[in-house]
């Protein structure tokens, strides 16, 4: 495996599991799967339509989403927004980055080694 | 617009059925709006809605991504004992109908090219029912597995003590005394299915070869389907074993089992003497193995009747001495 391929594959190990975390920022309004794709995009993070639709599918399954059909516009869409328990979940996993990635910034910037080049 | 369709059911066809209508629904609605943006409300050319299915992906992907798991035949933490079992019964197999063929070829060598065209259809199919039942016994044990993974939750925490023991040499099983066991059981198979009428005694006369048969095939063939399902558990049996390799307070358990099964079957096939070949003594006279009112006659039909009614008793016997030693054995393994 060449380098480049090396820093993809763990590029895209690192977005994997900040995925959660940006899909459940987005949706204390009511979006749909397409929309929040453009959202993202919009905000620098951009995500495969592909990989969303699942995810989101699969918070609706552990209740951290609620969803609806809305039957009225041209074509059906389905909207996801986040739940009561889904909320709480959100701050928690909040806070959790704050700290992760406060603590993974002062590995990197500080001390001794090759931290800092 | 047709390619749409068959890029959702292509995702569709692979998720659980429950899930297909609304999936599809969710899909279409996607990709009409993944199309909308790119021609701003035209119509779309084809190359457009190419484009956008190849930046979906791979179907399968996206339907491993939907279920949240791959989903597998036999997994790749069977597919190793998967492997080396189906090796070892198909060689099973292929010493089985060897020897077969070297059986019929020995009692009828006239007609020796026929035998081995036969021993050649024979093992082809003979071993594709063992790939097959392999296949089905490892897909079964993969969707128990994956279904009891489903239900296990936090409370069933993985302890240190969970670790299975390192064998030491008393409870060892060697491989090859499964091996052997699995190479016989298939022997058996074929020898009862096909040839019980070989069994028996042989006599070579002139250029002549005859066999009296112990059974009565008729009967015999009644009990087939009994005597396969024990020789499947007891293959099943010898797999597990190959598998832990050592002795078990369950593989004893099993063992002890497949013990007081055979017992069982033993018992009704040999309850009512039918089952034994009616007509051997005279059989037995008509080949000029004996002569009738002899003092040879005599002796082989006291041993004849001695044998058909006592070997119900020798089996009992054998297996109580059998379930004693395994008993034993799990005392021994357990201090």
């Amino acid at each position: 495996m060449d380098i480049q391929e090396t820093i993809q594959s763990l590029t895209q190990e690192l977005r994997r599991g900040t995925l959660v975390l940006s899909v459940l920022s987005q949706l204390s309004e009511p979006q749909y799967g397409y929309s929040l794709v453009s959202i993202l995009e919009e905000k620098g993070l951009s995500i495969d339509p592909g990989t969303l639709y699942p995810l989101m599918r699969r918070l609706e399954k552990q209740e951290l989403l609620v969803s609806s059909w809305d039957t009225n516009e041209a074509r059906p869409r389905k909207y996801y927004q986040l739940s009561e328990s889904g909320k709480q979940v959100y701050q928690h996993l909040r806070q959790e980055w704050a700290s992760l990635a406060e603590g993974v910034n002062r590995l990197m910037d500080g001390g001794e080694g090759y931290g800092a080049y | 617009m047709e390619l749409i369709s068959r890029y959702i059911y292509a995702v569709t066809q692979k998720l659980p059925e429950k899930q297909r209508a609304e999936i599809e629904k969710e899909l279409r609605g996607l990709i009409e709006d993944m199309l909308e943006v790119r021609t701003h409300g035209g119509s779309p050319s084809p190359k457009e809605v190419e484009d956008v299915l190849a930046e979906l992906g791979n179907p399968s992907e996206m339907a491993d991504r939907y279920r949240g798991s791959k989903r597998y035949l036999i997994g790749p933490g069977l597919f190793a004992s998967y492997i080396t079992v189906l090796r070892i019964v198909w060689t099973a197999i292929g010493i089985a109908l060897g020897v077969m063929f070297m059986i019929e070829s020995f009692m009828d060598p006239t007609n020796i090219l026929d035998h081995f065209i036969d021993g050649i259809v024979s093992i082809v199919i003979g071993l594709m029912q063992g790939f097959a039942w392999v296949t089905v016994v490892f897909g079964v044990i993969e969707y128990t597995g994956a279904q009891k993974a489903k239900g296990k939750n936090a409370e069933q925490v993985w302890k240190p003590s969970d670790l299975p023991q390192l064998p030491d040499n008393k409870s060892r099983i060697s491989p090859a005394e499964p091996i052997a066991s699995i190479i016989f059981s298939v022997l058996f198979v074929v020898l009862f299915s096909y040839s019980i009428d070989l069994l028996g005694v042989w006599r070579f006369a002139g250029g002549d070869r005859m066999v009296i048969p112990f059974f009565n095939t008729d009967v015999f063939n009644r009990f087939l389907p009994y005597i396969w399902f024990f020789l499947a558990v007891s293959i099943l049996k010898e797999i597990m074993k190959l598998n832990t390799r050592r002795w078990t307070t369950r593989l004893v358990g099993m063992e002890i089992s497949v013990t007081i099964l055979y017992l069982i079957l033993a018992t009704f096939m040999f309850w009512d003497p039918v089952i034994w070949n009616a007509d051997f003594m005279q059989q037995a006279v008509d080949s000029g193995l004996v002569t009738a009112g002899s003092e040879g006659y005599n002796t082989v039909n006291t041993i004849w009747g001695r044998a058909t009614n006592g070997i119900i008793y020798l089996i009992g016997l054998v297996s109580v001495i059998q379930v004693i030693s395994l008993i034993v054995t799990a005392y021994r393994h357990k201090s």
